[in-house]
C-alpha cells in the first residue's frame, strides 16, 4: 500500500513544473477530447467532435432515449418501461456481482490473513494464477457448462432466472481472486489483539471476524464492493453471451446499436446520451472516493 | 469454553470462494480442454461425446500456417502485444515520473484522468473511440486533420485498405494502451512514494537537478518493478480481447487486422462461424502460455519471501 510520507515541496518548480504539466496536458489531449465529445454530444443537436462545430444546447437526446425513440426517424421502437428495465437489468447484474464477490471474499480473505494451514502459500499462489488466467479460455468452458445444464435441467419458465443467476456468479468469479487479495491487504493492517480478546473469551474465529474485524475494515469492504459493482456494471461480454437477447443491459443495448458499424450520424447524439448515462456511476465514484480509489488501486490492480 | 470446531476451521472460511473457483475455473478448464478434442459446432451438445483426437489442433496449425487470415492473426497478435507492451511500460513510467515530481493536487487530477479508461464501461469506451475515428468529416480525428489542412477528405481510419495494416494496428495499440498504461503508472508511482523523502531532500541540498534525481534515484529504484510490470502486462496483453472485440465488432478497425489470438478464440466460439472445437484448441494453447507466464511472475515477485506470515496463530 501507499506510504504516506510526502515531500515538503514538489521536485519540479517554476519553469520546470510548467513544462512538465504542459507535456502531460499535451499527452492527455486525445483522452480529454474523447470524453468531452461524448458528454457534450449528449446535450447537443450534432456530434460535438471539435472546437469549430456549431451546435445548440438541448436535452432532446435524453428525452428521446427515455421515450425509446431510438431510430433515425425517431420512431418509438422501445417503450419507456423497456428502457427502465434495461437500466434495471444493469443494476441487477452489478448488485448481484457485488454481493457474490463480498460473500466469497470476506471469509477467504480472513482465512488468508489470519490462519495458518499447511497449503496456505500454495493457495495464495493459486489466487494469483487464477487472476491471471486467460478469461477467454474460461468463457468457452463456462458457456458449455451453462448451455448444457440449461438445456438438460432447466424448465422453460425458469430459464431467464437461471441466465441471470449464472451470469452473476460467473462474472463475480472473475473478480474473486483480486478482491480476496485486496481485502487480505486491508485485513493484514488490522492489529490482532482485538480478535485475540474475543477468542480468549471463548468466541470462535467466526465471532472474531464479525465483531472484532469487520467494524475495522469498512473502507476495505466498501472498496471491494464498489469495484465489484462497477465490474458487473461495466460488463459487456458476459451479459451479451449469457443473457437472452430480450434481456438487455445498457452495454448490450449500445453494442446492439453499433454492431456491424454502419450508423446514421443524426442518431449518434441519442447514443451519446445513453453512453453518458452509462458512464455516470464511474464518474460519481471518481469524484467522491478519489483517495480510496487510488489506495485500493495501488494495492491490487488488474492487469 | 471452546467454540465449535467448524467455526474455527480454515476450510469453513475458504469454502464459499473455493466452491466458486471449482465451478467457474476448474470445471470450465477441464471442459474447454475436453471440447478441444471434440467436433463441437454451433453448440450442438450431442457432439460433446464424440472424441476426434488432435484434429482441431491440426486444423489450428493449418490455419496459422496456410490460411491468410490465420497468418494475419499471428502477425496482429505479435504487433499488438509488442507495441502495446512498450506503450504500457514506458508510458506508465513516464506518467509516474511526471505525476510524482509535480504538485500533489495537479498530480492527482492527471492520475485520475489516466485511470478513467480502466474504469470506463467497455461499451462507453468503445463509443468514444467510435466518435473519435468516425469516418465522416464529423469524426474527431478527421475534423482536426481537415481543419489543419493535413488531409483533404475524411478517412475511415481503421478500415481503409490504402491505410492498412498499420492504421488498424495503430488504433488497437492506441486504444488498449490508454487502458493499460495506468497499470504501470500506479505501480511505479507507489514505488516512488516509498522512497524516503530525506533521500530526495538530501540530493537537492547537494545541488542535484530534477533530471539528475530522476536519472539516478527514481529510475534505478524501479528496476524490479520494471521487470514485474513487463511480465504481468505481457501476460494480460496476450490474453486480453474485450476491447479488441468492440473495435472489430463495430468496424472501427478491419476484422482480421484487429483480431489477435485471444479474440480469435472468442469469435470462433461465439461469432458467426461457431466452431467451438477449434476455439477450444486455440484456448488451450493460450492457457499454457498464460500459466507459464504466471509462474514466471510468481518467481519474479519472490512470492514466498515477500508474503507476510498470517497474524493470529493460536
Amino acid at each position: 500500500m501507499m506510504a504516506r510520507t510526502e515531500l515538503e515541496e514538489p521536485l519540479a518548480t517554476g519553469m520546470e513544473a510548467v513544462l512538465i504539466v504542459s507535456l502531460l496536458l499535451l499527452a492527455s489531449i486525445p483522452l480529454i477530447l474523447a470524453y468531452t465529445t461524448l458528454i457534450l454530444t449528449s446535450f447537443a443537436d450534432t456530434i460535438v467532435s471539435n472546437p469549430w462545430v456549431h451546435f445548440h444546447f438541448t436535452i432532446d437526446n435524453w428525452i428521446a432515449f427515455f421515450r425509446g425513440e431510438l431510430s433515425t426517424t425517431r420512431a418509438r421502437i422501445y417503450t419507456t418501461s423497456q428502457i427502465l428495465w434495461m437500466i434495471g437489468n444493469t443494476i441487477i447484474v452489478a448488485a448481484g456481482v457485488a454481493l457474490v464477490v463480498l460473500a466469497g471474499s470476506i471469509t477467504s480473505a480472513y482465512a488468508y490473513s489470519r490462519m495458518k494451514y499447511r497449503w496456505r502459500m500454495g493457495a495464495l499462489k493459486l489466487l494469483l494464477l487464477l487472476h491471471a488466467f486467460p478469461g477467454v479460455a474460461l468463457i468457452v468452458g463456462v458457456y458449455t457448462l451453462y448451455y448444457y445444464t440449461l438445456v438438460k435441467y432447466v424448465s422453460l419458465q425458469h430459464r431467464l432466472l437461471y441466465s441471470f443467476v449464472f451470469v452473476i456468479f460467473a462474472r463475480a468469479s472473475l473478480e474473486l481472486p483480486m478482491s480476496i487479495w485486496i481485502l487480505k491487504g486491508f485485513f493484514d493492517r488490522v492489529p490482532w489483539e482485538l480478535e485475540w480478546a474475543v477468542i480468549v473469551d471463548g468466541g470462535s474465529r467466526w465471532t472474531a471476524l464479525r465483531h472484532a474485524m469487520l467494524p475495522l475494515v469498512k473502507p476495505g469492504i466498501a472498496a471491494v464492493a464498489i469495484f465489484a459493482f462497477l465490474a458487473g456494471w461495466e460488463d459487456l461480454i458476459y451479459v451479451m453471451v449469457f443473457l437472452p437477447p430480450q434481456a438487455k443491459t445498457l452495454a448490450t443495448f449500445i453494442e446492439g446499436q453499433l454492431a456491424g458499424g454502419s450508423l446514421e450520424s443524426s442518431y449518434l447524439p441519442i447514443l451519446a446520451a445513453a453512453g453518458t448515462l452509462y458512464l455516470l456511476p464511474t464518474i460519481l465514484f471518481f469524484v467522491f472516493t478519489q483517495r480510496l480509489l487510488m489506495e485500493t488501486m495501488s494495492g491490487g490492480v488488474k492487469g | 469454553m471452546r467454540a465449535s470446531r467448524t467455526l474455527n476451521n480454515p476450510l469453513f472460511f475458504l469454502l464459499p470462494a473455493l466452491l466458486l473457483i471449482i465451478v467457474f475455473y476448474i470445471i470450465p478448464l477441464v471442459i474447454t480442454t475436453w471440447v478441444s478434442f471434440t467436433p463441437l459446432r454451433n453448440w450442438r451438445i450431442t457432439l460433446l461425446s464424440k472424441y476426434i483426437g488432435l484434429e482441431n489442433y491440426r486444423d489450428l496449425f493449418y490455419f496459422i500456417t496456410h490460411d491468410p487470415d490465420g497468418i494475419l492473426v499471428l502477425k496482429t497478435t505479435v504487433v499488438f502485444v509488442v507495441f502495446t507492451l512498450i506503450v504500457n511500460v514506458l508510458g506508465g513510467l513516464l506518467l509516474a515520473i511526471a505525476t510524482y515530481i509535480i504538485e500533489e493536487k495537479v498530480s492527482l487530477t492527471f492520475r485520475l484522468l489516466w485511470l478513467l479508461p480502466r474504469m470506463t464501461p467497455l461499451a462507453v469506451f468503445g463509443l468514444i473511440w467510435y466518435y473519435f475515428f468516425y469516418g465522416s468529416p464529423q469524426g474527431t480525428l478527421n475534423a482536426f486533420l481537415l481543419h489543419l489542412g493535413l488531409i483533404d477528405k475524411p478517412y475511415f481510419w481503421g478500415t481503409d485498405p490504402r491505410l492498412l495494416p498499420w492504421s488498424a494496428w495503430a488504433i488497437i495499440v492506441f486504444v488498449n494502451g490508454l487502458v493499460g498504461v495506468s497499470y504501470g503508472m500506479i505501480i511505479f508511482y507507489s514505488a516512488f512514494k516509498s522512497i524516503p523523502p530525506e533521500l530526495i531532500t538530501a540530493a537537492k541540498v547537494d545541488g542535484a537537478s530534477t533530471w539528475q534525481i530522476i536519472r539516478h534515484i527514481l529510475v534505478p529504484m524501479t528496476r524490479w518493478h520494471l521487470v514485474f510490470v513487463t511480465v504481468w502486462q505481457l501476460l494480460s496483453l496476450v490474453t486480453s480481447y474485450t476491447h479488441l472485440f468492440v473495435l472489430v465488432d463495430w468496424r472501427i478497425v478491419d476484422k482480421w487486422h484487429g483480431t489477435t489470438w485471444a479474440l480469435f478464440v472468442f469469435n470462433e466460439a461465439f461469432g458467426d462461424v461457431k466452431n467451438q472445437g477449434l476455439a477450444a484448441a486455440a484456448a488451450v494453447v493460450l492457457v499454457i502460455i498464460g500459466v507459464l507466464l504466471g509462474l514466471v511472475t510468481l518467481r519474479i515477485m519472490r512470492f514466498s519471501q515477500t508474503t507476510p506470515e498470517p497474524k493470529g496463530d493460536l
